[in-house]
């Protein structure tokens, strides 16, 4: 129920990549009022920490990106219409006949228009609209959409959470508020552990455009471990099994090179152990995710990967299973709890993946 | 400004030879700043101190151009680009490299496929009757720019390099023309932008401000049959909201767009769709700079006749004048 309000209220807020300012402040109200005591930096990303009661302490980054896919105002025509470009990838086959808010001044509704078939040349039904030859209608006319609309202002797409069956939900920007909202529940199963080492738990900014968010929040924290929570694609129809990952078969923990591999061992010992359920997630490349740039922030921090299954991404209906969230936070959690027991053994002091240089 | 612009846009500086342009922007501040140095990459950095916030101002010194690859037996040079360009814009252009040489560029006639034109197909005349001779002249890996001379007619200016030498203008005359402020300004005049925004990377790193503020060129669509762009040539500096490197900063772009607001100075917002520069590197460095950029319309970047208006760029020197005050 705790992760269904979660996602419900993650779902709703607007926060497109580059314009988080707005949303930043009811995030951090979010982490307060599940016990994550969290500040805003300078860019938006929020910063919540808990403390642990060793000294010195090792510190663990968990990264999960709040900003969310959207598009960006570029022109008004003379009637009024608005052209747009996108921000983060966007298949504009999608777009048309889509409800949009566009964040002026005052926050404006549209919508995109779309050619009745009546008027329509015979090749051109067959045809892929292009972003470019879409507009939004607001109803205004151009002196008025001027008043409140700027060049360069951002416009999302409506979208409310819709419940389906067998504990699946549907929204807009559940990549990656299901990351977020795996962390306010991670928090919740760290409640009562007595840990050594600081947990950050941070939701950031910019990752749909490079991921500049983590890049300077792994910077400032210079983690000893980071943790990066994304979603990874859910099965459909159409798409390969080697690509893409069952709902409600719990999170798919990453391999590949750019993730430290002994961490990974002990996450995957600790789902193992713990009965967790789990999929493997084999990344050769980049991952497409943060964690291309927490592992060489500074001179290197080791980082894992951990994703939500989500079909339909960059959608206003990605969907997922709340279940795969629930089972990523209790993961994540007892797998920090052996991180840290690592970290403090005196019989067995084993340096995870921390390569000193004297 | 004009003259000013002149010297700029006509001095030698393809990516990584940046020495001539360097030269020459040193001279024309040296008497108006508190120091200045040259950094391990060949960065200028020129500081007015300060008790205040700490501001960058960043212009990037390199050009495009070509780099001589190979020399063939007639003394024919074969050149790869540096930088962004397309080969069209290559044909039947003069171009000069760092010791003066001039050469002509031009195809291989013979099974010509204009459409699909590749650098691989093209060469550079310099008179040059053997290899020995052309040698003595021009060597393997040695950059060259389009020769073009500055044109100015009413307001609009039309030169080779106005990326970014006239983001370089701006600076040197700001730096001549700065009202009293208690912020530190460091004006960094950088390397290798076209290559990858090398230069404004390790600058920022160095100097760590609290904020940053590119001044480069950005696109228009205000040509016949252009792509859809809202910013104009002569219509004023460009706010930078975001283009492929960066989304700024809302307190920078806040900051740009008051300043011009409030002191009846025109101003557009950008939304450049495809380029970056030297800010997409700043924003991202030493754990984050808040960054932004005020852009100078130029119509037909990286060819030998950029064109901008001279008024934009009195302008955007008003606008930063109020900016680093404010900021």
């Amino acid at each position: 129920m705790e992760i269904k309000e979660a996602l419900k209220e993650l779902g709703c807020i607007n926060a497109i990549t580059g314009f988080e300012k707005c949303a930043s402040e009811k995030i951090r109200q979010l982490f307060e009022s599940r016990g994550i005591p969290a500040k805003v930096d300078p860019f938006f990303n929020v910063v919540g920490r808990l403390k642990g009661r060793g000294e010195p302490r090792r510190k663990i980054l968990v990264t999960a990106h709040y900003d969310e896919i959207g598009l960006l105002v570029k022109s008004i025509d003379e009637r009024g219409f608005i052209y747009f470009t996108n921000v983060g990838g966007i298949d504009s086959r999608i777009l048309p006949a889509q409800e949009v808010i566009v964040h002026g001044r005052k926050d404006i509704p549209g919508v995109i228009g779309a050619k009745p078939p009546h008027l329509m040349e015979a090749d051109e039904a067959d045809k892929a609209l292009r972003m470019k030859d879409l507009t939004i209608d607001t109803g205004l006319d151009a002196e008025e959409v001027k008043k409140y609309v700027s060049v360069g202002d951002p416009i999302s797409i409506k979208s409310e959470m819709i419940s389906l069956s067998g504990g699946k939900f549907s929204s807009k920007a559940l990549d990656n508020r299901a990351g977020v909202a795996t962390l306010l529940q991670l928090a919740a199963e760290l409640k009562g552990y007595d840990h050594c080492c600081d947990i950050y738990l941070c939701a950031t900014v910019q990752e749909e455009t490079g991921a500049a968010g983590a890049v300077n929040l792994a910077y400032n924290v210079e983690p000893d471990l980071s943790v990066v929570v994304d979603v990874c694609h859910g099965d459909m129809p159409g798409v390969e099994k080697e690509v893409a990952f069952p709902l409600g078969k719990g999170p798919a923990i990453g391999v590949g090179p750019i993730l430290n591999p002994e961490m990974t061992e002990l996450m995957i010992s600790v789902a193992k152990e713990e009965n967790i359920p789990y999929q493997v997630d084999v990344e050769p490349r980049t991952t497409g995710t943060e964690a291309w740039v927490t592992q060489v922030s500074k001179m290197g921090i080791p980082t894992v990967l951990v994703s939500i299954p989500l079909r339909y991404m960059h959608t206003p209906i990605e969907t997922l299973d709340a279940g795969d969230v629930k089972a990523a936070a209790k993961l994540l959690a007892r797998f920090f709890t052996a991180v840290d027991r690592c970290w403090n053994c005196p019989e067995k002091p084993l340096e995870l993946g921390r390569l000193e240089v004297k | 400004m004009i003259s000013l612009l002149e010297k700029l846009t006509q001095a030698f500086g393809v990516s990584g030879n940046e020495e001539q342009v360097r030269d020459l922007i040193c001279n024309e501040i040296k008497d108006y700043v508190d120091s200045y140095h040259v950094d391990a990459l060949g960065n200028l950095i020129a500081v007015k101190k300060g008790s205040g916030r700490k501001i960058m101002l960043a212009a990037h010194m390199d050009e495009i151009g070509v780099m001589a690859t190979h020399i063939d037996d007639k003394g024919f040079i074969r050149f790869t680009n540096i930088g962004g360009i397309s080969p069209h814009i290559f044909v039947g252009q003069k171009v000069r490299f760092a010791n003066g040489t001039c050469g002509a560029i031009f195809y291989e006639e013979k099974d010509a496929d204009m459409k699909n034109l590749k650098f691989s197909k093209m060469y550079i005349d310099i008179g040059a009757s053997s290899r020995a001779e052309a040698e003595k002249k021009v060597k393997t890996g040695d950059t060259a720019c389009f020769l073009s001379n500055l044109t100015v007619q009413g307001e609009f200016a039309y030169s080779k390099a106005m990326d970014d030498r006239c983001g370089c203008a701006v600076l040197v005359e700001l730096i001549r023309n700065l009202s009293q402020t208690s912020n530190e300004l460091y004006f960094v005049f950088t390397v290798q932008e076209e290559v990858g925004l090398r230069g404004a990377r390790t600058a920022a790193f160095q100097i760590v401000p609290d904020i940053a503020i590119a001044v480069d060129i950005t696109r228009t669509g205000d040509t016949p049959e252009a792509e859809l762009m809202e910013v104009q040539c002569g219509k004023g500096p460009a706010v930078k909201i975001k283009d492929s490197n960066i989304i700024a900063h809302p307190e920078v772009k806040r900051l740009l767009a008051d300043c011009a607001g409030k002191n009846n100075i025109p101003f557009q917002y950008e939304v450049l769709e495809r380029g970056g520069t030297d800010a997409g590197a700043i924003h991202i460095t030493a754990g984050g700079i808040p960054s932004g950029a005020l852009s100078i319309p130029c119509r037909y970047i990286h060819s030998p006749v950029e064109c901008i208006s001279l008024r934009d760029l009195e302008n955007a020197v008003k606008i930063l004048r109020e900016a680093v005050k404010q900021a």
